[in-house]
């Protein structure tokens, strides 16, 4: 056996304003662009930001691996490809698999001199579906072997491509397709989500694991730059809003991702593999009832006020979890008789029954 | 790490398991992809001891099940790297969704199978029916009836898939204990000779980023064909290749197989055994003490079943009165309500103007040996068929009559 080649690992400096720089200029953003214009996603579609922003972080080195879902089949069209960068469709059960033998490839390609160059970024994009459902044993796998790659569950709560289905992310109250409300159910999805990347932290806990959301767009690209610089395996959710799926208007993507942080449905965290601690430093700008977010949403428009408690109290134990005191108006948004029914909210009437 | 010296040429006793791994050795294989479940695990646990000692540097990857198995080993193979798995019985199914995404994306992976019964129920037997359900995938595959005969089939099989004429993933073949577990003679080559035989993977398109390419892309309905009928021509263009590398192999290795069937003891033969796999070693005693009494019988194995080599078959076979299949394999509810190696038979034989008749024999189900009372059997309900003009049944479960 020859002499082993030691392995060279690239790694990306971080932007600037984590948490504002959204609607300002940044001097520091990449013009590179590995996912380019041309593919058929719905406008305002969350995940195609997030997939732009991500790419951007990551740079040309870059390996794309996309499990069957929305950033399949919308994104790739044979003989057109939005891909500036190698990318491969995989399984929407092989997303940690597939991605981990890219990954294993590189390592032992690089060490054994038969391909010469650094090691490149290799992240997968896996939906909700792949990430918390099909897919979810072959990502503990590549986790816990600590391949070193990325991967991103971009989560818009639901089986979008197949014609919105609930996943095991869809939220308490999300009216989808196989979780419709009616007079036996009226909140629709009677369950709460997975808690997806708590559980790849508790589970794997030597792994870089971080929550992000379109809403903060160069937090997310220092996040994604940090996981690749990780060595070993990193892993990412990210709140990515789907406009066909939420019934939202398409300009509100961004402001989407902005409110359910605020309030209190989507915790931003990082787990640090070193000190195996969560760092919930950030915070955003105001905190907000969780009615504020729901009712821009058809999804949510068949509520009734005790589900909209039902989740305010669900968003105020996010808070107590990331150590943060629940404002008194918070606490009394918990009680169903601070809420009227949405059917009747003047808010969502408009929206609620274009599904 | 410590360097080894290159490997010189010596004879050995090991089982089809260690050929398998031996093989991947000699191969230099850059990524292994391992999930427990008996018998090909002997293979793995060999390939994890050659890495621990460093005869063999590869990533070394123990997969969460099957499905990751070969999803891992189609993420690697995309990359460039040569990539070895493998599976048995019920293992072979779980990474069913697999095959087809591989051999679509022209990936030439290379897996072993050592067979096993699916279940119901639990049955550690070896039976050909966990990777004849595959056979229409777009794997080349064949059976190897002993430890020699495999470590060449894998060899051989890495050199016809990754030929960029070719490119499609192998499934090499053989039965579960009567070659994984059983001890035979081996000659392990020297690996200047296998340096000269198998040059170093190189795919066209890999995941590289300094060239980038697009895998496996989503098509509109009207794309289909065209993609497919290329699958289609791959499959059927490895036909010269095949030959070629057996060729090749026997000049560089000194040991010639014909790449379609062995043919044993057909000179004036009126009936023969058709069959694949080890069964086939115990088949050619049977058929030199048959010879001995007088009966007329022969064995003709199958060695390469996909691409299948319907001529050879059909030119082979028609020269017979009386051809039985040998199944070790279960077609439930099939043409012959038997095994599906009979319906392989049949078409290769439609087109002949001298067809033989044609008989399946259900033998060695669950993983029982096919003992040489057995072929006798066998060997008799042909000559009966022979004498008569026409077959009895067309299915036999042996053991199960008189």
């Amino acid at each position: 056996m020859a002499t082993p080649v030691e392995i060279q690992r690239q790694m990306l400096p971080m932007l600037g304003s984590p948490n504002q720089g959204a609607r300002f200029y940044n001097p520091d953003l990449p013009e590179t662009e590995p996912f380019v214009p041309g593919h058929r996603t719905c406008a305002g579609c969350g995940p195609s930001i997030q997939y732009r922003i991500t790419s951007k972080a990551s740079g040309d080195n870059t390996i794309l691996v996309g499990p069957t879902g929305c950033m399949y089949v919308a994104n790739s069209s044979y003989l057109c490809t939005p891909y500036n960068v190698p990318w491969a469709h995989t399984q929407i059960g092989s997303a940690g698999s597939f991605t981990a033998g890219v990954a294993a490839a590189y390592e032992a390609m690089i060490r054994k001199g038969k391909w010469k160059g650094p090691y490149p970024n290799i992240i997968c994009e896996a939906g909700d579906g792949s990430a918390s459902d099909i897919g979810l044993a072959s990502i503990s796998g590549a986790l816990y072997r600590d391949h070193d790659c990325l991967i991103i569950c971009y989560d818009n709560e639901q089986y979008a491509n197949t014609g919105i289905q609930a996943s095991s992310r869809t939220p308490y109250g999300g009216m989808t397709t196989f979780s419709p409300p009616g007079p036996m159910v009226p909140e629709a999805k009677k369950l709460f989500p997975k808690d997806l990347a708590r559980m790849m932290a508790a589970g794997h806990p030597h792994c870089y694991v971080a929550t992000a959301s379109v809403g903060y767009p160069i937090d997310l690209m220092n996040k994604v730059r940090k996981g690749l610089n990780h060595k070993g395996a990193a892993y990412m959710m990210v709140y990515t809003p789907c406009q066909k799926g939420f019934v939202y208007e398409t300009p509100r993507s961004i402001d989407l991702g902005r409110l359910v942080v605020e309030c209190g449905l989507y915790p931003i965290w990082e787990w640090d593999p070193h000190t195996r601690e969560y760092d919930y430093s950030f915070r955003p700008d105001t905190m907000r009832p969780v009615a504020d977010y729901l009712k821009l949403q058809g999804r949510f428009g068949h509520l009734h006020a005790e589900h909209i408690a039902t989740l305010q109290q669900f968003a105020n134990q996010q808070w107590r979890m990331m150590n943060i005191e629940v404002p008194e108006a918070l606490v009394r948004a918990a009680d169903p008789s601070a809420h009227v029914n949405m059917a009747t909210a003047e808010a969502a009437a408009a929206i609620a029954h274009t599904v | 790490m410590a360097t080894v010296a290159p490997a010189k040429k010596k004879n050995v006793r090991i089982n089809g398991c260690v050929a398998a791994a031996q093989a991947a050795k000699y191969a230099d294989v850059d990524v292994i992809t391992a999930y427990p479940i008996r018998p090909y695990t002997a293979t793995m646990m060999a390939l994890a001891q050659m890495v621990a000692n460093g005869e063999l540097d590869a990533e070394y990857i123990v997969a969460d099940s099957e499905h990751s198995q070969l999803s891992i080993a189609h993420g690697a193979s995309s990359s460039g790297a040569r990539v070895f798995t493998g599976s048995s019985g019920v293992g072979v199914q779980f990474a069913y969704e697999l095959y087809s995404p591989i051999s679509g994306s022209r990936m030439p992976v290379q897996m072993m199978i050592a067979d096993r019964t699916l279940d119901p129920p639990g049955d550690f037997g070896s039976e050909h029916t966990d990777a004849l359900s595959t056979r229409d995938m777009g794997w080349l595959m064949g059976w190897s009836c002993d430890a020699q005969e495999a470590f060449d089939n894998h060899l051989m099989a890495y050199r016809i898939g990754e030929d960029p004429r070719v490119l499609l993933p192998q499934m090499v073949c053989q039965d579960g204990f009567f070659v994984s577990h059983i001890t035979t003679d081996c000659e392990l080559p020297d690996s200047g000779q296998v340096k000269e035989f198998l040059p170093p993977y190189k795919h066209p398109y890999p995941l590289d980023p300094r060239h980038p390419v697009s895998h496996g892309p989503q098509i509109m309905p009207e794309q289909g064909p065209p993609l497919q009928l290329e699958r289609a021509r791959a499959m059927e263009g490895a036909v010269p290749v095949i030959e070629d590398v057996h060729d090749e192999f026997a000049r560089i290795f000194g040991r010639r197989y014909d790449p379609w069937v062995e043919e044993f003891m057909t000179d004036g033969a009126d009936v023969v055994f058709f069959m694949q796999g080890g069964h086939a070693v115990t088949a050619r005693h049977a058929i030199r003490h048959m010879r001995q009494r007088g009966a007329n019988v022969g064995l003709v194995r199958l060695r390469t079943i996909r691409p299948y080599p319907t001529d050879r078959v059909m030119q082979s076979l028609s020269k017979f009165k009386v051809v039985g299949v040998v199944e070790t394999n279960m077609g439930l509810g099939s043409v012959s309500s038997g095994g599906s190696l009979y319906a392989e038979a049949c078409a290769a034989l439609y087109e002949s103007d001298t067809r033989p008749l044609v008989l399946s024999f259900m033998a060695g189900m669950g993983g029982e040996a096919i003992v040489l009372k057995e072929f006798y059997w066998m060997t008799q309900k042909m000559l009966d068929a022979q004498k008569r003009g026409a077959i009895e049944k067309r299915t036999h479960w042996v053991g199960f009559e008189e």
